[in-house]
């Protein structure tokens, strides 16, 4: 037998169900790919607010990837490169759990560390100040994006947001960002 | 001048400029992941805009989403208008709409109310 039968499409989809993953994604975090998550939650049931809350964590998380990854792919449409990672919504008795995944260089891994350390400390109005302290500051040059992703993710989450990272030693660690939203 | 318009999409939300009327709009999603970029012909239509003094101006935001980089942009927006009330004897009203129950994006409006010298309404609205 050739070695691609070592895949298991339906070991894969019973690992997805056992974890209750409604949605997945590994590749490049395009616009589109956002656009098209925001039309698969607005389809579902769930009340609006906590929908918006679930759809906000997806956009922060996967303009990180696509801007943040340290892979990349370029992308014909956008000529440009875009970051590459992995994002699944799953779900627990009481909360939705957005995770997203992506390779960086391990000299932002200390940082990364330090600033979810410090977020996972704060409460609501210490988050909210720290928000809109670092929003009057100027944008940073040569960086597309906000600064304000990780504070918003802690805001939109209402609990600590748990993040990992896997073979610091490497060149290339991967940085795994998990949030939870309270359903009640 | 010419008025300011784009159409929505997506994740790009309807922004409606109109230099008679003095009603600038902006409505709907807001989360392009190259916000400088995207916003720049909005800043060059406004600092055109603004030049001339003395204008009554409202600002309508009717958001339903916006990410952070967006966040920024709108700031910026309200910082311009500022200073215009401030420094060209202008008069700027903003107008925030949230959808009734939607208090994130009522807190958003409360945050920016913060942030800046300018008569703020936040208004909810239902579907």
């Amino acid at each position: 037998m050739e070695n691609h039968d070592a895949f298991s499409l339906k070991t894969f989809r019973d690992e997805l169900e056992q974890h209750a993953i409604s949605l997945a994604f590994n590749g490049s975090f395009s616009q589109d790919t956002v656009g098209l998550i925001d039309i698969n939650l607005k389809n579902r049931e769930n009340a609006k607010l906590l929908t918006k809350r679930i759809f906000g964590l997806v956009v922060e998380m996967a303009q990180n990837i696509h801007h943040y990854s340290a892979k990349k792919i370029y992308s014909e449409k956008y000529c440009r490169n875009i970051g590459v990672g992995v994002l699944a919504i799953s779900e627990t008795k009481d909360h939705y759990v957005i995770t997203s995944g992506n390779y960086i260089h391990q000299q932002d891994s200390e940082e990364i560390k330090s600033r979810f350390k410090e977020l996972n400390n704060l409460g609501e109005e210490e988050l909210k100040d720290l928000y809109k302290m670092r929003r009057k500051m100027p944008q940073r040059p040569n960086k597309p994006g906000a600064n304000l992703g990780f504070i918003d993710m802690r805001r939109k989450s209402g609990n600590p947001v748990n993040y990992q990272i896997k073979g610091e030693d490497s060149s290339n660690p991967f940085f795994i960002l998990s949030a939870k939203i309270n359903k009640q | 001048m010419e008025n300011f318009f784009i159409e929505s999409s997506t994740y790009i939300p309807k922004i409606d400029f109109n230099s008679e009327t003095d009603i600038l709009s902006i409505e709907g999603e807001s989360y392009h992941e190259y916000t400088v970029e995207f916003f720049q012909p909005v800043f060059e239509w406004l600092n055109k805009y603004l030049t001339e003094p003395g204008k009554k101006i409202t600002l309508n935001f009717k958001m339903t989403y916006f990410n952070t980089s967006s966040s920024r942009r709108f700031l910026e927006i309200l910082n311009l208008l500022e200073e215009y009330q401030d420094e060209q004897d202008g008069e700027v009203t903003v107008n925030w709409y949230y959808e009734e129950g939607d208090i994130d994006m009522l807190e958003s409006g409360e945050e920016y109310e913060e942030d800046v010298n300018i008569d703020f309404n936040l208004i909810p609205y239902t579907d």
